[in-house]
């Protein structure tokens, strides 16, 4: 899990671009979106490309997103759980 | 007629309820849906109903008199479509055309051809003509050429407010004298590089569109063209042409709020049709209908309708969205929609919105009526692009006057 | 309605020195078809959470935009209005790449939201909370000149009393073989990248580099038309858009040889903003009252206070701009 936690932190810098945003600096468990990270809606639709590009996971709904993306713990357990490949 | 007044002289359409202003009409009364399944793109994305014109490029050639093989986009047929009925009705000819100015609005441009052909581009030298067809500039070239030397042309592009804005443009134009005559509005067809792009933004539906409506879910892309011809009192009194309508206001403002969201409280929507009413004249209980711009996303439709309710308060006119018939028409959308209130004007009655049914917290109920009711004399016509480009018309009976 | 409108502060991102006129006086210069702008440091302009999701286009377009505004005192431009040929084409390439070779699917939104013409002047309204006037024109080499035409209509109408016009477009190594395939770009030019902005403000009362009088475009002009139009013009040198390629430099062969005339294109090379470029040039030039040996071919500076820009694109459209000195400098 911890491995596949660190490669998917660094699948969110590369795929939003966060240049100055260090794997370490991602706490596991603080919310990506508004506080935290301070993400926004069009990297929610991006997280979703990089779950069905790299997991094989398909969301038709955005509303999904914004339960599954809380933090990089409970995304990596959902893509745990339902990934494809 | 006075003087510094803005005349609607003539104006075209091509969408996807009618190949001009007869079959647009008819649909308009009766209510009758463009949108349906793909026909002409070739996509996978077959899941998406859209509003196609329902001609294809090779029938709008011919109807067009352009000869087979030349380099032209579908943008740019379907611009050509509209022009010609437009310089039609407005009695303009070929030898008229170095007086008329020449406002395209479009940001697709080319993209139907150089999507096709991409990788001959990079291959080959095929298909290089289509290079040239891609940029928005051309295509307005393409639509003015197949026509005469027209004195100036130049293209708007704020995604899905540019054909209201170049109405705008046009109508300073006459308004400070720099031409008598102007024909301005917009031209877009449907590519798979857009409707991809919509897709990505996850706000298009996979059923027909329901703006307003409490359970809608996005927008139906559709695509056409749609000219006005706008002109001084003076001119048109001097050629003896009959003003179809008039443009007493307009007005643009920006939502400086997201680049493809809109703000909460409406403010760019709000500012645009305020500026528009000023500009006219007029207050907010002297409009009688409103064709929003509802493109059917939760997002659109309540940031419109708190706008609206902002300007209008509790006396809102009759409100619909004829996105629900055509689908969302985007450049082109601007000029589509000020045609269909041209013919709202003329014929009396206000469009419906088809599809609605549930009305939802905070957001206006639309009119679902259908005959042809009372007089109209005027209208506003929202147009709000991507990056909050937000633009209003302010559209008026000339019958009376 | 007011008295000038002056032009107070144009900045640039080009194949010279960014945000700077270091090229007055010691230009780079170049060899090669394909040459792209040297950027500045933009940390100064747009965080790095702002920048990850701008393509070079967007983060020029603010970076000069700011620049001009803060330069001019102006926080909150009464009209914002740009000019591009192809808009954001980096990311509009990389979107259609990946739909040309990929399919339909898991296709990047932040890369088809630059593809839309209008980011650069709703990004530079986001980012100053500017509400009003907004547009963008997408016409060729002749997109800013109508941005300019469009500012100078509101002014006149008393719709505005200052305005930030600019026009940006950038060049991606693929589209660039493109365009010259389209001649767009011919031999002998070079094809290149130009962020222009420039903000302007009526009766300003603040120092300012020129004067913009006035603006006129037309499409397809007969010989006599063009005639008439430089008959009513009286100006002390003129700023072409030769750029070598005889094609071209032909097109401006009705200017005759009363009146100096020189270029920006060689030392800028040649793109859809090309113009924002001549534009960004006159103003300087009337600042320093002087157009520098560099753009005169070395044939020494050319003394002015007004100056006629003329446009030439692909031999149809035609642009004729007049600026002035600041009147008693």
């Amino acid at each position: 899990m911890e491995e596949m936690i660190l490669k998917l932190k660094q699948e969110i810098i590369e795929v939003l671009n966060l240049e100055d945003v260090q794997p370490s600096d991602i706490d596991n468990d603080a919310p990506l979106f508004g506080e935290g990270l301070g993400l926004d809606s069009i990297d929610a639709l991006e997280l979703i490309v990089l779950m069905e590009k790299n997991y094989g996971i398909k969301l038709q709904d955005p509303a999904k997103g914004k339960e599954i993306f809380k933090s990089v713990n409970v995304m990596a357990d959902y893509i745990q759980k339902n990934r494809t490949k | 007629m006075k003087a510094g007044q803005v005349l609607i002289t003539g104006c075209g359409i091509v969408c996807a309820i009618g190949n001009d202003k007869g079959q647009v009409l008819e649909s308009l009364l009766a209510g009758r849906t463009g949108v349906g399944p793909l026909k002409y793109l070739k996509t996978g994305h077959t899941e998406f109903p859209v509003g196609e014109v329902k001609m294809s490029d090779t029938e709008m050639e011919r109807a067009m008199g352009i000869a087979p093989g030349t380099p032209t986009t579908r943008t740019a047929l379907m611009g050509m479509m509209a022009m010609h009925e437009a310089l039609g009705q407005a009695c303009l000819e070929k030898d008229d055309l170095p007086h008329v100015g020449f406002v395209d609005g479009t940001t697709v441009g080319g993209m139907d051809k150089s999507e096709q052909y991409y990788l001959d581009f990079i291959d080959n030298d095929s298909r290089n003509a289509y290079i040239g067809t891609h940029d928005c500039g051309s295509c307005s070239e393409m639509i003015a050429d197949r026509f005469g030397r027209f004195k100036f042309i130049t293209t708007i592009s704020t995604a899905c407010s540019s054909a209201a804005n170049a109405i705008e443009l046009a109508a300073d134009m006459i308004r400070l004298g720099e031409a008598d005559v102007v024909v301005a509005g917009g031209s877009e067809c449907i590519t798979k590089f857009h409707l991809n792009g919509f897709n990505s933004l996850m706000i298009l539906d996979h059923g027909q569109c329901r703006p307003f409506d409490a359970g809608r879910a996005g927008l139906n892309l559709g695509e056409g063209a749609a000219f006005v011809v706008l002109e001084s009192a003076e001119s048109a009194a001097k050629r003896g042409v009959k003003p179809v309508a008039m443009l007493s206001g307009y007005g643009n403002a920006c939502d400086a709020f997201h680049q493809t969201a809109s703000s909460p409280d409406g403010e760019g929507a709000y500012l645009a049709m305020m500026k528009a009413l000023d500009n006219a004249g007029l207050k907010p209980s002297d409009i009688d209908y409103i064709n929003a711009h509802g493109t059917g996303t939760p997002n659109n439709d309540l940031s419109e309708s708190q706008a609206m309710k902002r300007v209008f308060g509790d006396v809102m006119p009759q409100v619909s969205s004829t996105k629900s018939l055509t689908g969302h028409t985007t450049s082109a959308s601007g000029s589509i929609e000020a045609v269909i209130c041209i013919l709202a004007l003329q014929n009396g009655f206000t469009p419906v919105n088809y599809a609605f049914e549930q009305a939802d917290e905070g957001v206006i109920v639309p009119n679902m009526k259908l005959a042809p009711d009372r007089e109209l004399k005027h209208v506003l016509c929202n147009s709000f692009g991507f990056g909050g480009n937000d633009s209003s018309l302010v559209i008026s009976n000339v019958s009376n006057n | 309605m007011y008295q000038t409108i002056d032009i107070l502060s144009v900045k640039q991102i080009s194949i010279q020195q960014p945000l700077c006129e270091e090229w007055m006086e010691t230009p780079l210069t170049y060899t090669g078809d394909f040459v792209r702008a040297i950027d500045p440091d933009f940390k100064q302009f747009i965080s790095a959470g702002e920048a990850r999701r701008l393509g070079k286009l967007l983060k020029r377009a603010l970076a000069t935009s700011l620049s001009a505004l803060n330069e001019g005192g102006i926080q909150n431009p009464d009209a914002i209005v740009t000019g591009t040929g192809f808009g954001s084409i980096e990311n509009t390439e990389l979107f259609l790449d990946a739909l040309v070779r990929e399919g339909e699917q898991m296709l990047k939104p932040t890369q088809f939201m630059q593809s839309t013409h209008n980011t650069a002047s709703s990004l530079i309204g986001i980012n100053t909370k500017s509400h009003g006037y907004n547009s963008t024109y997408s016409q060729k080499g002749l997109s800013f000149d109508s941005a300019l035409y469009d500012a100078w209509l509101q002014f006149r109408l008393g719709k505005i009393r200052n305005a930030l016009v600019g026009a940006h477009d950038e060049m991606s190594p693929v589209f660039s073989g493109f365009v010259s395939k389209a001649g767009h770009v011919k031999n002998g030019e070079i094809c290149s990248e130009a962020a222009v902005s420039a903000l302007l403000e009526a009766d300003s009362g603040k120092p300012a580099m020129c004067t913009l009088k006035s603006v006129q475009i037309m499409n397809m002009p007969t010989a006599q038309e063009l005639a008439d139009v430089m008959s009513k013009i009286s100006v002390d040198a003129i700023i072409t858009g030769r750029s070598g390629n005889p094609e071209n430099d032909s097109w401006y062969s009705f200017l005759g040889s009363d009146v100096p005339q020189c270029s920006y294109k060689p030392l800028f090379g040649v793109n859809f903003s090309s113009s924002a470029i001549g534009f960004y040039t006159a103003a300087c030039c009337l600042k320093a009252g002087r157009i520098p040996s560099v753009m005169n071919a070395g044939n020494g500076a050319v003394p002015c206070r007004s100056i006629l820009l003329v446009n030439v694109v692909e031999g149809r459209h035609y642009s004729f701009t007049v600026l002035e000195a600041v009147c008693g400098k």
